[in-house]
């Protein structure tokens, strides 16, 4: 890997990523493609007359706007040889509420794809997944392999939905490969958990999706939730860009937390309340178009854990996680969750 | 642009040591360095604790982390009694239990930190022992014998008899095991999967370290080393009716497949006192799968005193080990693969509990 081109990147998760690989020696330049004005934290990043960083704006959900970058003399003279699929989440908890786009999702991870195999310089591509793909048994101990199937449940909630078919665009990629372009094309699908990072902040989670403020969940459920701090998660795209061959890979942190502790402790206090009731509100706010509420407020993530078996990825991309997660008072005396390098 | 001319931000160069470590409570993306975040963070916590600005719960929660989770691998073994001391809090607690027993617990304690992957949970542990030592002591009034056929470490599948509508012969075993080994052992009992659909049930059995009973979760607890406690009767077992009670109904098998694939010893057990504790007059069965229910029972008391009839009557327990079967040890791990010789095996086992059984009563 040489040149790595990261998509969302003028999102929390994707801020982080371009950090870490510009940090990279084995990382030549880093195109950071986002919808919004250059994020201020790649300010120091972007100084110099051939600065290693640079910043595009693309709306990734439109395709002509996609298709125009990606065949674009400016990106052939990039050389990009490595593509990082950010999709598209939560804002911080301060700034205004991005809301998911959920069909948008699928729509990005389609069109990326598909420049990615179009492109003839691009040899890897790392997609984020979420574990929040996998079906859930009823209990607070299903211990999810790679192999574990799929919520395929057609009433799951759209949100899950969405990040399954992304899932399964990538997946199909990793084992189906038939044309000659593709096979020349290393897809590496990294499936997190719910991710923390420095601040209280929280992506990833169906649950605590969007802006802090209160949330519900089924009164008598409280599920494990693994985590993964933010900063691991680039390490593990790092490590990912260095696979050798394509792969889904579960990556996790040590840490498993229950729900009401995790929204708790990152400014999401999980409310609880009677499950047919939230039942019928989530049917409710289906009709009405709402799908990110509706699967904020029922699904089986809401009841039932999980944790992660993260085997193969220490196995075949060599990642262990390096930060733990726990409560701690932070530098504006708030009582937070934190990543901890151990 | 050289490394030395990066800006430092926090984050560290994946290809080697860490550039500067961000301090705890910083803005993660601003220059740091000073002390170990680590040391930095533990103080934290100890100052949180000394300021007691917190709940114990929550200070209990703040120190979660400290170590590495214990399932990430095999769990540590617990250090015998003799070289256990009780803090402040057990040592009230032993005022009440006796000093013997809060040493175990702190035995137990001392082994777990924040939640396993299956939701065991250290606080839930210790707020839950008193009232369960109370229910063995003085409600159940539990006698047990033959605790040397316990394995001392190692996985090991405890076998036994179910019955009495609500699982306390479940809750008796696993104190009874905890309260009668040196290092104590707290075994991991496997719950039907109907357990883990109940509101407030799911979480209380996560946290005292039940286990929903599905294979994955029996593989890898043996495969950590745990001791499980395993029902083959299942749901059958606790709404048989009276006229059936002592008799065990139709053994599951899967737990012989398990022990041969873990070279686990099963240790076959009697509990005696369940089947007395609530005696099933009637199984309406077609109401219990209208209503999705394992069994709607008519007993003595129930459903004539609401929910209050589905209460245990203090019954006393009488729980006996019999000698460990070693099935691997005559048997190579492909035999669980063929279910003629599972069943049969299974079978040895489901005699062993019933001569146990009628032995003890």
């Amino acid at each position: 890997m040489a040149n790595v081109l990261v998509t969302h990147a003028d999102l929390p998760l994707g801020r982080r990523i371009v950090k870490v690989l510009w940090h990279d020696p084995e990382v030549e330049r880093v195109v950071a493609l986002g919808e919004g004005p250059v994020p201020r934290a790649f300010g120091t990043y972007r100084i110099g007359a051939a600065p290693r960083l640079v910043y595009e704006r693309v709306d990734l959900a439109r395709q002509r706007a996609v298709a125009d970058f990606f065949k674009s003399k400016r990106l052939r003279s990039l050389e990009v040889d490595s593509i990082v699929h950010v999709p598209r989440h939560g804002a911080a908890p301060e700034g205004p509420p991005v809301v998911a786009k959920v069909p948008t999702r699928t729509a990005e991870a389609r069109l990326v794809l598909h420049h990615a195999i179009e492109a003839r310089g691009v040899r890897n591509l790392v997609a984020l997944s979420s574990a929040f793909v996998y079906k859930l048994a009823p209990g607070n101990a299903n211990h999810l392999t790679e192999r574990s199937e799929l919520d395929l449940d057609p009433e799951v909630a759209a949100e899950i939905r969405a990040w399954i078919d992304c899932d399964m665009l990538f997946q199909a990629q990793v084992s189906g490969r038939t044309d000659a372009a593709s096979r020349r094309l290393r897809v590496v699908l990294l499936r997190l958990p719910t991710v923390v990072a420095s601040g209280g902040y929280v992506y990833w989670n169906p649950a605590l999706a969007g802006a802090a403020g209160p949330r519900v969940r089924p009164a008598g459920f409280d599920p494990l939730c693994p985590v993964i701090a933010d900063k691991d998660v680039a390490r593990a795209v790092c490590a990912a860009l260095r696979a050798r061959s394509s792969g889904v890979f579960n990556v996790a942190g040590r840490e498993l937390l229950p729900l009401s502790m995790l929204g708790r402790w990152t400014g999401r206090p999980c409310v609880p309340v009677p499950g047919p009731l939230l039942r019928a509100a989530a049917a409710g706010a289906a009709r009405l178009g709402r799908e990110t509420l509706s699967s904020a407020i029922h699904g089986p993530h809401l009841r039932y854990g999980m944790s992660l078996d993260t085997s193969r990825a220490a196995r075949e991309l060599g990642f262990e996680p390096r930060y733990r997660i726990g409560v701690t008072r932070a530098g504006d005396g708030a009582m937070r969750l934190e990543a901890v390098a151990v | 642009m050289s490394a030395d001319e990066r800006p430092r931000d926090g984050v560290e160069e994946p290809g080697g040591a860490p550039a500067a470590r961000p301090l705890l409570g910083s803005d993660p993306f601003a220059e740091a360095g000073g002390p170990d975040p680590l040391d930095a963070w533990l103080d934290a916590l100890d100052q949180l604790a000394a300021r007691g600005r917190t709940t114990a719960a929550e200070a209990a929660e703040a120190s979660l982390p400290r170590r590495e989770n214990r399932t990430a691998a095999a769990p540590e073994p617990a250090p015998r009694l003799a070289e256990v001391e009780l803090s402040p809090e057990l040592r009230r607690l032993s005022r009440l239990v006796g000093e013997e027993p809060a040493r175990r617990l702190s035995a137990l304690l001392g082994r777990l930190e924040g939640y396993d992957r299956f939701g065991l949970s250290r606080p839930a542990v210790q707020q839950a022992f008193p009232l369960f030592y109370a229910l063995y002591r003085l409600y159940f009034r539990v006698r047990s014998s033959g605790h040397e056929h316990i394995p001392a470490d190692g996985p090991a599948l405890l076998v036994a008899n179910h019955g009495g509508l609500l699982p306390f012969d479940g809750a008796m075993a696993v104190l009874d095991v905890l309260l009668h080994t040196d290092p104590p052992r707290l075994p991991r009992a496997i719950v039907d999967r109907w357990a883990g659909s109940l509101p407030f049930v799911n979480v209380f059995f996560a946290r005292v370290g039940q286990v929903v009973g599905t294979h994955e979760n029996l593989a890898r607890l043996l495969a950590d080393g745990e001791s499980v406690l395993v029902f083959p009767e299942g749901v059958e077992g606790i709404r048989k009716p009276i006229t059936q009670r002592y008799r065990l109904q139709r053994f599951h098998v899967g737990f012989v497949e398990h022990a041969l694939r873990a070279r686990a010893p099963i240790v076959p057990m009697a509990i005696v006192g369940s089947d007395d504790q609530a005696p099933v007059l009637f199984d309406l069965k077609p109401i219990a799968r209208l209503l999705g229910l394992p069994t709607v029972p008519i007993t003595p008391t129930f459903p004539w005193f609401g929910p209050l009839g589905l209460l245990p009557y203090p019954v006393r327990y009488r729980i006996v080990y019999g000698e460990p079967i070693r099935f691997h040890e005559r048997f190579a791990v492909r035999a669980a693969e063929d279910p003629a010789v599972v069943r049969a095996l299974a079978g040895q086992v489901r005699r062993a509990v019933q001569g146990l059984i009628d032995k003890s009563r």
